[in-house]
C-alpha cells in the first residue's frame, strides 16, 4: 500500500483555539455567540482583521510563563467562522468558492431532510435570526465568546462590537457588517444574541450537566499533534485491535486530517479541501445547531416508562444514553452501585486535586488519581457486550460512537475494530443554553447549542445524524431511531414506531425490554454550517488576498 | 431512470482486466477458501444486500447480430454488482474502509484501479466505470437486507411456536413466548421508509407523487 503520509506536526498558533479546545472543560462557563450579517465587503474584511488580534489560538494554555510550554489562559476567548454566504460576500474568488463541498455551500436549511429536521424541528420553527426571505443564508458570520466570569463575557462582548462599529465607519456604512438579532431567549425572540452557560448545581458551582440531567462533555476525540494531554487517546482515539481499552495501548491517535484540512486523514490523503491551499490549511467546519429541549416530557417519560417497565429510573435513564447520569459508562460499570462507587472515587479525587489547603505534593498525587479514574470513564468498548445487555446498541453515545462494535463481535471481520468509526468521529464543542429549573413546563428557554466540528460535515456530522441517529441499519436495529433525538413529522405520530430496547443477555432468563411511544425530546431551533479558517486565511481574505490561481 | 429502489442502492461497474482467465480462476477459487477472512468484512457490513464479480471474457460478449458490428476485445471485463444501502459515498467509503485488501485482491490487474486507500483515486475509479441502472425494482421496498434476515428468522421461530402452543399451558405458553422474544430482540426493530440519504432522489421520487395524482 502507498502511504502519503508526512510527518509534521500542526502550527497550533495558525488554528482557532475552539477547533481543539473544548473550552467548557478549561473554565470557561459562559458563552456568547454573537451573528452578524455582511452588507459591504470592506466592512466585513475590516471587522475580521480587527478580529484577528483578538482571536484564541489552540496552543496549550500553561501556568508556568515558559513561552515552549505554551500562552496564559485568558479570561475569555474569540473565535469567528463564516458561512457559504459569507465567505462570497467578503470578495472571496469564485474559483475558491466553487471549491467547497456542497453540504456547505448549501448550507443546514437547505439539508434538513437528510438531517431529519422535520415537524417540530423544521426550519419553519427556526429562531427567527436563521429565517431567510431571500433563500440565501441569513447569518454570515459567527463570533463566538467564551469567558471565566460574565464580567469577562461582556467585556469581549463590548469590544467585538467596538471593531465591529469601526469597521463600519472605516466603510462609512453604519450597516456594512450588521449584528442580527433575532434568538429565542427567556426574553422573547429577539435577543441580540445567543447566550450560553455551563449549569449550575445547587451552590451555584458551574458543572458539567446538561438539561437532562446527565453529565455531558466527557468523551472527546483525539487527533494527533492536536497538542493535547497524551492520555487522553484512551477512549478518544481510534481502537486497537488486541489490546484492553483500559490502557493507552488499546488505543492510537486518529489522524489529523480528520479534524484540520490541511493535513493526512484515515485514508492517508489531503482532506478535500477548498483552494487555494492557503485558505483551506489549518481550518476546518463547525456545525452550530441550537437544540431545544423539552425537560417536562423527558421526566414525565422517563418516570412513566421506567415504572411501565419494572425499572429504577436511574437505569432506565442510563439505558437511553449508556452512561449513567453521573457519567460512568454502562459498559463498565452496568450496575448502579458500581457506578455510585466509581463517581465517589472520581469526585474525591478532583475535590483533592483542587484543595488550596493540600500540600503541593498530595495535590500532585490527587492529580495522579483523578486522571486515572478520567481514563477509566472513557476506556471502554462493547466488545464484551456485543447484544448491548449491559448499554444497549441502540443507546446514544452506543450509536454515536460505537467504539469498533460494528465488527458484532466477528473478530477481524475488518481490517480494523474502528474501520466503519474513525472517519466519523466528531469533536463536540458547545455548551448547554437557558434555565430548567422549572421542570413543568417544555417551553421554557432551555436546551444545547451543539456545535460538532470536523474536516467534513457530510462525512462526519452529517452521517452520523442521518445513519447513525436517524436510522438503525449499521446497527442492526431496522428504521429504530435515537431515543433522545427522534423527531418525527406533524402528521402520524404512530406511538409504536417510537421504540426503544433493552437488550438482554441472549443466553439467559430475562425478558428484553422494549419502551414504546418515545415522544419528541429535542427540537431543533436553528444553526447552519460554518467555515473556521485559519489566522493564516483569516488575514488572507480580510486583505482581500485569497488568490486561487 | 434511477439507481434507488426502496432501501437498496444499485451499483454496476465494469472494468477491463488484464488478468487471464487461469488468474481469475484462482483468486476466485482462492479467495474464499483461503483468504475468508478478508472478506469476512462483507457479510458483516450492515449496509451491503449482496455483492457480486464476475468475469467476462472476450467470446462471451453476445453479439446480437442485426448489423452490430464485431468488436475486438483486447481484455477480460470485470463486471461489480452490488446492492447496498445509504448513498454512493457512503458505501464506497464504507467498502474501503472496511475491506480495503479484500478488494485490492479483487480488482487487481484491473486497468487503472488505483487501490481501495485513499479513497479519493478510488472513487474517481469506481464513478469513471459505472454504468447506470435503467430498471431496478425492489419487492420489500421498506426492508434492507438485514431486515429481510431479520424477518426471516422471526417467521420460523414463530410457526414453531404457533406449531406446539396448543399443547401448553398458559404458564408454559408465557415461557415459550418469553423466549422467543430473548432470542429475538433485536430482530423486532421498526420498519419503515427509508431515511432520505440523497436530496436528488427525494426530488425525483417527490415528482413522481405528485405525477401519480
Ligand atoms: C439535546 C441533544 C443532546 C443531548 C442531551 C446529548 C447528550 C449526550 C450525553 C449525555 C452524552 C454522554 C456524555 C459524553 O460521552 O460526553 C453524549 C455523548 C455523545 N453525543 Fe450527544 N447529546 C445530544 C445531541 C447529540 C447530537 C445531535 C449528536 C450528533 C449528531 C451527538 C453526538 C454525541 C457523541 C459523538 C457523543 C460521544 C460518544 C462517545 O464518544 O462515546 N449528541 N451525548
Amino acid at each position: 500500500m502507498t502511504t502519503f503520509e508526512i510527518r509534521s506536526g500542526v502550527d497550533l498558533h495558525d488554528v482557532q483555539g475552539n477547533i481543539i479546545k473544548g473550552y467548557g472543560r478549561y473554565g470557561f462557563p459562559v458563552a456568547r455567540y454573537v451573528t452578524y450579517r455582511i452588507n459591504a465587503a470592506v466592512a466585513g474584511r475590516t471587522f475580521i482583521k480587527l478580529l484577528v488580534p483578538m482571536l484564541t489560538t489552540s496552543v496549550p494554555w500553561s501556568e508556568s510563563g515558559v513561552v515552549e510550554e505554551g500562552t496564559k489562559q485568558p479570561p475569555s476567548t474569540t473565535n469567528v467562522a463564516l458561512t457559504y454566504e459569507g465567505l462570497r460576500r467578503l470578495g472571496v474568488p469564485e474559483r475558491s468558492l466553487l471549491s467547497f463541498p456542497d453540504e456547505f455551500v448549501m448550507g443546514m436549511r437547505a439539508r434538513a431532510s437528510i438531517l431529519g429536521d422535520v415537524g417540530a424541528s423544521a426550519p419553519k420553527n427556526w429562531d427567527p435570526v436563521w429565517q431567510t426571505e431571500d433563500g440565501q443564508q441569513p447569518v454570515h458570520l459567527l463570533v463566538t465568546i467564551n469567558a471565566e466570569s460574565s464580567d469577562a463575557l461582556a467585556q469581549r462582548y463590548e469590544e467585538v462590537g467596538l471593531a465591529a462599529r469601526a469597521a463600519n465607519d472605516v466603510a462609512g456604512d453604519s450597516a456594512g457588517v450588521q449584528q442580527l438579532a433575532g434568538h429565542r431567549s427567556a426574553g422573547g425572540a429577539d435577543a441580540a444574541f445567543q447566550d450560553g452557560a455551563a449549569l449550575r448545581d445547587e451552590h451555584g458551582t458551574p458543572g458539567p450537566k446538561e438539561h437532562f440531567g446527565y453529565t455531558d462533555g466527557i468523551s472527546d476525540p483525539y487527533y494527533k499533534d492536536s497538542g493535547s494531554r497524551s492520555s487522553n487517546v484512551i477512549g478518544g482515539g481510534k481502537r486497537l485491535r488486541d489490546s484492553s481499552p483500559a490502557t493507552d495501548a488499546g488505543w492510537a491517535p486518529l489522524a489529523t486530517g480528520e479534524l484540520l484540512l490541511g493535513h493526512t486523514d484515515e485514508a492517508l490523503e489531503y482532506p478535500a479541501a477548498p483552494v487555494p491551499s492557503t485558505l483551506s490549511k489549518n481550518g476546518t467546519y463547525l456545525v452550530y445547531r441550537k437544540l431545544h429541549q423539552n425537560v417536562a416530557t423527558f421526566d414525565r417519560y422517563a418516570a412513566s416508562e421506567a415504572a411501565k417497565l419494572s425499572m429504577e429510573e436511574n437505569l432506565f435513564r442510563a439505558k437511553l444514553v449508556g452512561r449513567w447520569p453521573n457519567g460512568a459508562p454502562l459498559a463498565s460499570f452496568p450496575t448502579e452501585a458500581e457506578a455510585n462507587a466509581f463517581n465517589a472515587k472520581l469526585e474525591q479525587a478532583k475535590a483533592d486535586r483542587f484543595d488550596e489547603t493540600a500540600t503541593p505534593t498530595q495535590r500532585a498525587a490527587a492529580t495522579e488519581r483523578h486522571l486515572e479514574l478520567k481514563e477509566q470513564q472513557s476506556g471502554f468498548d462493547y466488545r464484551e457486550d456485543i447484544a448491548g445487555e449491559s448499554c444497549p446498541v441502540g443507546a446514544h453515545s452506543r450509536r454515536a460512537n460505537p467504539r469498533g462494535s460494528l465488527e458484532f463481535g466477528q473478530d477481524h471481520a475488518f481490517s480494523t475494530p474502528g474501520a466503519l468509526v474513525n472517519r466519523r468521529r466528531i469533536a463536540r464543542r458547545g455548551l448547554p443554553y437557558g434555565d430548567s429549573s422549572d421542570r413543568s413546563v417544555d417551553n421554557g428557554d432551555h436546551g444545547i447549542i451543539f456545535m460538532a466540528i470536523g474536516a467534513s460535515i457530510n462525512r462526519q456530522f452529517e452521517f452520523v445524524q442521518q445513519q447513525w441517529m436517524n436510522f438503525g441499519n449499521d446497527f442492526r436495529l431496522g428504521n429504530d431511531q435515537d431515543a433522545l433525538l427522534a423527531s418525527w413529522p406533524d402528521e402520524d405520530i404512530d406511538p409504536l414506531r417510537a421504540r426503544m430496547t433493552f437488550e438482554v443477555d441472549p443466553d439467559g432468563m430475562e425478558v428484553p425490554k422494549i419502551c414504546t411511544g418515545i415522544p419528541q425530546f429535542v427540537e431543533t431551533r436553528g444553526g447552519d454550517y460554518f467555515f473556521v479558517p485559519s489566522l493564516t486565511a483569516l488575514s488572507a481574505i480580510a486583505r482581500g488576498a485569497v488568490d486561487p490561481t | 431512470m434511477s439507481n434507488v429502489a426502496g432501501k437498496a442502492q444499485a451499483l454496476n461497474v465494469w472494468t477491463p482486466t488484464r488478468r487471464k482467465g487461469i488468474e481469475n480462476r484462482i483468486i476466485f477459487w482462492v479467495l474464499p477458501r483461503f483468504f475468508k477472512k478478508k472478506l469476512r468484512g462483507l457479510q458483516t457490513l450492515s449496509l451491503i444486500h449482496y455483492a457480486r464479480w464476475v468475469i467476462i471474457a472476450p467470446k462471451d460478449f453476445p453479439n446480437l447480430g442485426e448489423g452490430q458490428p464485431t468488436e475486438e476485445l483486447r481484455h477480460h471485463y470485470e463486471c461489480f454488482l452490488s446492492n447496498f444501502n445509504g448513498n454512493w459515498d457512503q458505501y464506497i467509503d464504507s467498502f474501503s474502509m472496511s475491506l480495503g485488501t479484500g478488494l485490492d485482491m479483487l480488482w487487481f490487474k484491473n486497468v487503472g484501479f488505483p487501490n481501495s486507500v485513499p479513497i479519493e483515486p478510488f472513487h474517481a475509479y469506481i464513478n469513471a466505470n459505472s454504468i447506470p441502472t435503467d430498471h431496478y425494482y425492489s419487492a420489500y421496498p421498506l426492508a434492507a437486507s438485514n431486515d429481510v434476515k431479520a424477518a426471516q428468522r422471526v417467521r420460523d421461530s414463530l410457526v414453531t411456536l404457533a406449531g406446539s402452543a396448543s399443547g401448553m399451558s398458559p404458564k408454559q405458553f408465557r415461557q415459550a413466548y418469553d423466549d422467543t422474544i430473548r432470542k429475538h430482540q433485536d430482530d423486532i426493530s421498526r420498519l419503515d421508509e427509508s431515511v432520505i440519504v440523497s436530496l436528488a432522489t427525494e426530488a425525483v421520487q417527490n415528482q413522481a407523487r405528485q405525477e401519480a395524482f
